[in-house]
């Protein structure tokens, strides 16, 4: 066996670069997070300009978070720690540098476009169809870069961390393009390929996901590196590691619909979404325990060492994040959690105590490293963490109060039930002011810390020397058998992966087979797990070596990975595809938006209502009380985006047609408080001066026929005289009131879109049967 | 990995042999509680698909709205309170109901008709009418005035309240507007 060392210098330039850019844009992020969390205390914030709206700086602000802050985070941290577990240099400092431009190249164009409007209005899926190729380009450069390196990598076997970061690379690749598959109507614009239900459903499949593999996955392989580097403690347990990642990974994926609990949707998605979200609590917790139980032995260093402190609360708040989650899929819980501020501080628990902890202490932990010079101040360090965590604790404490009260107010009746106890919307909402006024200080808090956190690199950075990390590598000319990679066969035909695919399918046989075949699943699954368990109390040996062998081969690794991140998600999207053409709508079908409405939805969408509207009235006596009958899937069919919302700012608009009058939709759009004291809708002045877009709906209409859509076939010509009649008859109507405005603005075709909300036609047997 | 300048660590269970970039694994069993965990939401999934998506006993989500939704309907139609133009002018002399009418009319009417019940005669800008001259658009009675708000008038902008307001409250609005006026 021969054997030679040689030595690698790592690329730590661009781990540097992504660690720069994600403090920086954190703090966009978050500077935008403090005024849109202002705006809703005071309206005038908005400052009647369109681009500085809540609408519109909302998506920008989860967006920077998410894809600005926690990206460039996750690849400092995959590029660095990758790079040391696997003993070489990342492939092609080509690809890395195209990588970190690319990604900043996005970010940028991101942050241009969403505050003119140009928008999917799906949420997080909110940029528009020429930057979501780049998105999908640059993750392929990233994708290419990593297994790249993983292809030239000296050591064989693979930590739990690359697990974790090979699993976030295929699946959102998949989510992403999925979710994000539409037809451009013009340079800016398009239409998703899915509408309604299905477009909600594959909305959170991404949504729900994102989370997952975006915002946890990789930050947990993140923590398996750096944290027991930081605590120089030995990792709590492989075994956990083993079936927390493999439980996760599979079971996540099948959660996406609990966020659309109540509603429309059929009800064996929601039954799944929220059975799936209960069964991830304890591999999410796996994570949390593998993570503080490393500490075990370290607590010392918690007194001294920032970089301990952040990662210790970053972990508890994932732990606490992962709890409240399946609480809140439970039916009953989210009914009243579900569209109130409950929701926000769930997220921010997650965003700011996780992702921004374990950023943070990444990031202290880091410069000493990437620098070679100790950190300008550790006093600075810990001021940042108590800053941080009393605003998270301020934040998300609010934000629990303000939900549940909102929540508890909305849903109280009166007299025997048969009355609503707060009839006016705006009485919920006023009574959680200082609530969401305690949201600004708490979010502000943080702020202050993550600058604080800038201000102190910024000074360990002056004068100081960047240096790329070295190893000395011993290379192996001859591979022991034992460390060979796994052939096509042995991947596949063994005890772990055979039970689990045939346990899969019996399942699946159990949850959606007939009479007869429910019950061959259910005892085909029961035997399969009896078998299972026989079979490994016997030869756990066997399993233990295969899983050895399948370490150190990371082409059926990653096959695997997606197998079992795939399953979920074609036993939920797959029959909705298949079955979810109008014909198929039990009862009430949606009327075709005419050409004005159409217009007027599309300016609905790029000024962002559905950040604070939902379209959905759920099965719920107190929803169907205040709004009126519950939404039936067949009423939002042919909706591109689908525009259920997820936060209820401002009241359900599902059934809000017909319901006031033109000129009271006028006023309330210019001047709300004219109309609802006390409301803080900000005004939207510039649709009554800007001109609808008549001209873009022709290839617009001809992209919702080609979807499916059933519109007649109509000329430019056509399209402008169906406008030019529906705009006329609402602009008589306002004449009569003494307001006299051009039927060419945008309100005219925002008028006309809220007025027919609700409309729906009886689904009759003909129809049903073509 | 040295460990030379900490307390040593206690005895602990095995590790893996294989090191990663110093990074050591134990190799301990999971937690009892965790397990259980994970078996008991296991459990109850597998129950909660069992009644709810095949035992056929609980109702659809829409049934069960429906259901409790017209016991309501119900519970109003036999409210007793009597609704004729003499109870309404009763009504509009008695403290309690004007007061809570004016509570429910701040709060919802007077967006449009200001709180001085004064409408378009006050302010141009409003959209509601004036409520306190003699010139009723859609009647005069006490009934009428009573279907304007129960029932609304889309046309110009009134929106239906019987059914968020109830028939007291819709009542008591009533009865405030028409104690401004002068009873026969």
């Amino acid at each position: 066996m021969s054997a030679r060392n040689i030595t690698i210098e790592y690329n730590d330039k661009v781990v540097r670069q992504f660690m720069i850019a994600s403090i920086i844009w954190g703090a966009v992020g978050m500077l935008v997070g403090v005024l849109i969390a202002s705006q809703l205390n005071f309206f005038q914030l908005n400052f009647n300009t369109s681009f500085l709206t809540y609408g519109r700086l909302r998506p920008l602000h989860t967006n920077a978070v998410i894809f600005a802050l926690v990206g460039n985070m996750m690849f400092a941290g995959v590029y660095y720690s990758t790079q040391r577990l696997v003993k070489a240099r990342l492939a092609s400092d080509f690809l890395s540098s195209l990588h970190f431009w690319g990604w900043q190249a996005i970010i940028l164009s991101a942050a241009i476009t969403l505050p003119l409007g140009l928008t999917r209005g799906k949420e997080y899926a909110e940029l528009i169809w020429p930057i979501n190729i780049a998105v999908a380009l640059i993750w392929v450069v990233f994708a290419v870069n990593f297994f790249w390196t993983l292809a030239r990598r000296h050591e064989r076997s693979l930590y739990v961390a690359i697990w974790f970061y090979i699993a976030t690379i295929i699946t959102i690749a998949i989510l992403y393009i999925v979710n994000h598959l539409s037809i451009p109507t013009g340079m800016l614009h398009s239409y998703g390929l899915f509408a309604g239900v299905q477009d909600g459903l594959v909305q959170w499949w991404y949504g729900h996901n994102a989370v997952a593999f975006f915002l946890t996955t990789p930050i947990l392989g993140i923590m398996y590196y750096f944290l027991p580097k930081a605590a120089n403690r030995p990792v709590y347990s492989y075994k956990l590691s083993v079936i927390h990642f493999w439980s996760l990974v599979f079971v996540y994926i099948w959660a996406g619909p609990h966020h659309l609990l109540n509603t429309a949707l059929p009800n064996w998605l929601q039954m799944l979404g929220m059975t799936f979200s209960l069964m991830l609590w304890a591999p999410s917790w796996g994570g949390m325990l593998n993570g503080l139980f490393t500490l075990r032995g370290a607590w010392s260093k918690l007194r001294t060492d920032p970089v301990i402190k952040f990662f210790a609360a970053g972990v508890t708040f994932y732990g606490m994040a992962t709890f409240e989650g399946p609480l809140l899929s439970i039916k009953s819980v989210n009914a009243l959690g579900h569209y109130t501020d409950w929701i926000i501080g769930h997220v921010h628990a997650g965003a700011l105590g996780w992702n921004g902890f374990m950023a943070a202490g990444m990031f202290y932990f880091l410069v000493p490293k990437l620098w070679n010079k100790p950190l300008y101040s550790q006093a600075l360090a810990n001021l940042h963490f108590w800053l941080g965590l009393f605003g998270i604790l301020i934040y998300v404490a609010a934000m629990w109060t303000s939900g549940i009260t909102q929540g508890l107010m909305l849903n109280s009746t009166t007299e025997g039930g048969t009355l609503l106890t707060y009839p006016n919307f705006l009485d919920t909402l006023n009574t959680i002011r200082p609530l969401m006024l305690l949201r600004v200080v708490g979010g502000g808090l943080y702020f202050v810390g993550w600058l604080l956190m800038a201000y102190n690199i910024v000074k360990s950075l002056k004068g100081a020397q960047a240096v790329n990390g070295t190893m000395e590598v011993v290379v192996e000319d001859d591979v022991p058998e034992e460390e060979r990679p796994l052939g096509p066969i042995v991947t596949v035909l063994n005890p772990p992966v055979i039970f689990s695919t045939v346990g899969t399918i019996f399942t699946c046989v159990w949850l959606f087979g007939g009479p007869f075949l429910q019950i061959v699943g259910a005892i085909g699954t029961a035997l399969c797990v009896i078998l299972a368990w026989v079979h490994f109390e016997s030869k756990g040996k066997r399993w233990a070596a295969w899983y050895e062998r399948l370490l150190v081969s990371a082409a059926p690794f990653t096959v695997l990975t997606l197998v079992a991140v795939l399953i979920g998600g074609l036993v939920q999207i797959i029959p909705g595809i298949v079955s979810h053409q109008a014909a198929n709508v039990e009862d009430r079908l949606q009327i075709p938006y005419t050409p004005l409405e159409l217009a007027g939805r599309d300016i609905y969408v790029a000024e962002g209502c559905y950040n604070c509207h939902s379209q959905m009235i759920r099965t719920l006596v107190p929803d169907v009380m205040r709004y009126g009958d519950y939404s039936r899937l067949g009423e939002s069919i042919y909706d591109r985006p689908y525009q259920w919302g997820s936060r209820r700012t401002g009241p359900d608009l599902a059934r809000i047609g017909g319901k006031y009058n033109d000129t009271w939709h006028y006023n309330h759009t210019l001047r709300p408080r004219d109309i609802s004291v006390g409301s803080n809708m900000p005004n939207y002045p510039w649709l009554n001066e800007n001109a609808t877009d008549v001209a873009a709906l022709e290839s617009k209409i001809n992209v919702q026929r080609m979807l499916g859509v059933p519109y007649d076939e109509m000329t430019a010509e056509e399209i402008q005289a169906s406008v030019d009649a529906q705009a006329n008859e609402i602009v008589e109507r306002l004449k009569v009131d003494g307001i006299y405005v051009a039927p060419d603005k945008q309100i005219i075709a925002l008028i006309a879109y809220l007025q027919q909300l609700g409309n729906y036609q009886e689904v009759t047997p003909a129809m049903a049967s073509r | 990995m040295s460990d030379n300048d900490k307390p040593t660590p206690p005895v602990e269970g095995s590790k893996r042999k294989h090191v990663y970039d110093g990074i050591e694994e134990f190799n301990k069993r999971l937690p009892n509680w965790w397990l259980f965990t994970l078996y008991i939401t296991i459990a109850f999934s597998i129950g909660y698909w069992f009644y709810y998506a095949q035992s056929g006993l609980p109702e659809g989500d829409g049934e069960r709205v429906e259901a409790e939704i017209a016991r309501i309907q119900t519970a109003k139609l036999t409210s007793d309170l009597v609704i004729a133009d003499a109870s309404l002018w009763e009504m509009s002399q008695n403290e309690a109901f004007i007061s809570s009418g004016k509570e429910t009319y701040n709060s919802l009417c007077a967006a449009c008709h200001l709180p001085s019940l004064k409408g378009k005669s006050e302010s141009p800008a409003a959209i509601g009418p004036d409520l306190t001259d003699d010139e009723w658009v859609h009647g005069s009675e006490p009934l009428a005035l009573y279907k304007v708000v129960d029932e609304g008038i889309l046309a110009k902008g009134m929106p239906p309240w019987g059914p968020t307001l109830g028939v007291q409250k819709t009542a008591e609005v009533v009865a405030y507007v028409l104690s401004y006026h002068e009873a026969p």
